[in-house]
């Protein structure tokens, strides 16, 4: 019975597609009734604060799973950017020199890997957040919104885990934090902006796009490369102005730059670039956001 | 704006299209789609209507049950309430926090144990954690889990996860809750508990939507009710009012579906009261049968009553083989007290040739309806019938004809 119904329906949208003169108060919806979807940040940021609660309990639901599932436990969350110095050390200590402004190579790359772990972990798992999540979407409401940015919290706690491994680094370096420390609040600030951004983006098209995961990891992997990670900014660009356009394309460059110079060399981050990759990080977050309202709306339909 | 009380739900003039195309959500079918656009062809893609313009205006404490066919446009209805879908046009109002039970799993994650599962949920359907905290001996109570609630969920059973989901939403004390058909899953005294939680509720003022295709548990639990079809109300009313011509509807259509060929044909099914006038309730009920056949059988006949097509209510047999003879037999059979409230209920009739596991000389089917006149049973009682078997006293005779 149930194939016969569903089938008339479709034969039903069919005929009314094909013959405007059936009767027209059932043809479709009057025009002004249609549903648009009106971005409106004052609201939305209201319900994102009325269902934080919801944000918390989703990023303890995946933190205690993850901790109940691997063996390690949170000592995952230290494993990766730890294997990753490991690799630049031999690698970039042997083969290449890197101008690290007289501070140890370890460090030195230890604090690229923390911001750009964290922005990897955002985009790779937030960015799947909503397809992981279908199940969950379509079933109970709460802002869309939460599942990314749960995702986000999940990986904010695993980088307040990896600095553990700092208390060890800089004793066994025999070096110490600047003052100029006191800066990187505001770089976590524009890291911050620009990782919601991309993820707000990417998990809203990869529900969309769903193929498009797979190009996910690979742009990551790009990404790492195209950052300063396992090098200084000014080894992806020269000149002055070669390095403020590439600080509006990856504001991921100032920020760990500005890590170096605040916490490495003492000095206050540079503020051309800085402003300049805040700037695009704003931009970033707002056509995210503005992009994942607009295909929100569509998700039930798809799943 | 918001001047409505809590529980109160408006949908006006809702639509739902759905595309009609398979859709993978993959690049190229984007990729197609817009370049099917961009030739200006339509290529057999379309929009397929779910819901056309469905009205529902709910008070605080009100129950209404959506019944209809698989495909009608219930769930989706459900989603479009609880937020999860977004109509294509139309006006949604819902006032106050919204319980909604539409996949009991959904929010269940099979590595966290199930109270760690109570607390995740029970904030997932937007109640502050303390809260849930609160209630959280209640719950385990309800959903009779005390020596599983450590265990990881996914060492659950369907039952469980299903006692589990119910039991968060239904102590959740929300002010709209929208319950899709998800009971189905439990034993029957939990289904019967939950029915039970689902009338305290409304009685302490929730607004209550209910699907369902156990027509009897709609009955027992709402006073309105809303009969989906293809998308469209076709009636709405008090819940006995609308059942009924649904179920008229779905019976005349099994009927036309009905095939009364076998090895032993049925010429003619009635039923009839034992005296004069109408079949009434705890008086005598004869029901008759007409039956043709091309050889010499010996078979058990059964014959059992129904409420609309769906739910049985009790089979009666002679308790020993009938001599079905070639040519035309007539049986009759008596119930001296007729064990049905008021109601309109289907006759089914079967033939077999040995006791239990015999060929069939008649499958079992659906062949007439009568109506039962008397007084009407109360709406409580008539949950608990569902679930008790009924015990008919009943004497045959057979004649050749």
């Amino acid at each position: 019975m149930s194939e016969t119904t569903s089938s008339e329906a479709v034969a039903f949208a069919q005929t009314a597609q094909r013959s405007p003169t059936a009767s027209p108060a059932k043809e479709g919806p009057r025009p002004e009734s249609m549903f648009r979807r009106r971005i409106d940040p004052v609201s939305a940021l209201e319900e994102l604060w009325r269902y934080r609660e919801i944000v918390i309990s989703l990023a303890e639901r995946d933190i205690r799973s993850r901790y109940k599932q691997a063996l390690l436990g949170f000592a995952w969350a230290l494993v990766t950017p730890l294997a990753f110095m490991l690799v630049f050390t031999l690698v970039f200590t042997r083969f290449a020199k890197i101008d690290t402004g007289g501070a140890p190579y370890v460090l030195f790359a230890y604090l690229g890997l923390i911001p750009w772990t964290f922005f990897n972990n955002c985009v790779s798992v937030g960015g799947m957040s909503l397809v992981n999540n279908l199940a969950l979407v379509n079933k109970v409401y709460c802002p869309r919104e939460h599942f990314p940015l749960a995702a986000m919290a999940v990986a904010a706690f695993d980088t307040v885990m990896s600095l553990a491994v700092l208390i060890v680094l800089f004793p066994a370096t025999g070096y110490a934090p600047k003052l100029e420390t006191v800066y990187v609040p505001l770089l976590v600030l524009v890291e911050l902006f620009f990782a919601a951004g991309i993820t707000l983006l990417a998990s809203s098209v990869l529900v969309y796009l769903r193929d498009l995961r797979y190009a996910l990891p690979l742009a990551l992997q790009i990404g790492l490369f195209a950052t300063p990670v396992a090098y200084g900014s000014h080894t992806i660009a020269k000149s002055a102005t070669a390095q403020d356009v590439y600080a509006a394309v990856n504001p991921l460059a100032p920020v760990i730059d500005g890590f170096r110079r605040t916490v490495l060399m003492g000095l206050a981050p540079n503020w051309t670039q800085l402003l300049i990759g805040a700037a695009s990080s704003v931009v970033v977050l707002v056509a995210g956001f503005a992009v994942f309202k607009k295909l929100e709306t569509g998700i039930a339909d798809i799943a | 704006m918001q001047t409505s009380p809590e529980g109160t739900i408006r949908a006006e003039e809702i639509w739902k299209r759905f595309r009609a195309d398979r859709r993978r959500a993959q690049v190229q079918d984007q990729l197609q789609r817009v370049t099917d656009r961009v030739k200006g062809r339509a290529s057999g893609r379309g929009w397929r209507w779910a819901l056309r313009d469905v009205e529902l205006d709910l008070q605080p404490g009100s129950s209404v049950g959506l019944i209809g066919a698989n495909g009608s446009g219930k769930t989706t209805l459900l989603k479009i309430l609880t937020r999860v879908m977004y109509p294509t046009a139309g006006n949604v109002e819902v006032n106050g926090r919204v319980g909604a039970l539409l996949a009991i799993s959904a929010g269940i994650h099979p590595n966290l144990t199930g109270r760690e599962n109570i607390l995740v949920t029970g904030s997932l359907m937007g109640l502050p954690r303390r809260e849930v905290a609160k209630r959280f001996d209640e719950m385990v109570a309800f959903a009779e889990l005390e020596d599983a609630i450590d265990r990881q969920a996914k060492y659950y059973s369907a039952g469980m996860l299903t006692r589990l989901g119910f039991a968060v939403a239904a102590f959740l004390e929300p002010d709209v809750l929208l319950v899709d058909e998800v009971l189905a899953v439990g034993d029957a005294t939990f289904q019967q508990r939950c029915l039970d939680r689902m009338r305290y509720v409304l009685s302490q003022g929730t607004t209550l939507v209910f699907v369902s295709h156990d027509l009897a548990a709609v009955e027992a639990t709402c006073s309105d009710g809303v009969w989906l079809h293809n998308g469209e109300v076709v009636n709405t009313g008090p819940v006995r009012e609308v059942l009924s011509r649904y179920r008229q509807a779905v019976e005349s259509r099994a009927e036309q579906q009905l095939a009364v060929a076998g090895r032993v044909a049925v010429r003619s099914v009635s039923a009839l009261p034992v005296g004069d006038g109408l079949v009434r309730t705890d008086e005598g009920l004869r029901i008759e049968l007409e039956l043709e056949s091309d050889s010499d059988y010996r078979g058990w006949i059964y014959v059992g009553v129904s409420e609309g097509t769906a739910n049985p209510i009790f089979v009666v047999n002679p308790g020993r083989e009938t001599p079905i003879g070639a040519g035309r037999t007539r049986v009759s059979c008596v119930l001296p007290r007729t064990p049905l409230p008021r109601g309109r209920f289907s006759l089914w009739v079967g033939i077999y040739d040995k006791w239990t596991d015999g060929e069939e000389l008649l499958g079992w089917q659906p062949l007439a309806q009568f109506d039962v006149y008397g007084p009407e049973l109360d709406r409580a009682p008539r949950a608990v019938v569902r679930l008790s078997p009924v015990y008919v006293d009943s004497s045959w005779s057979v004649e050749r004809a």
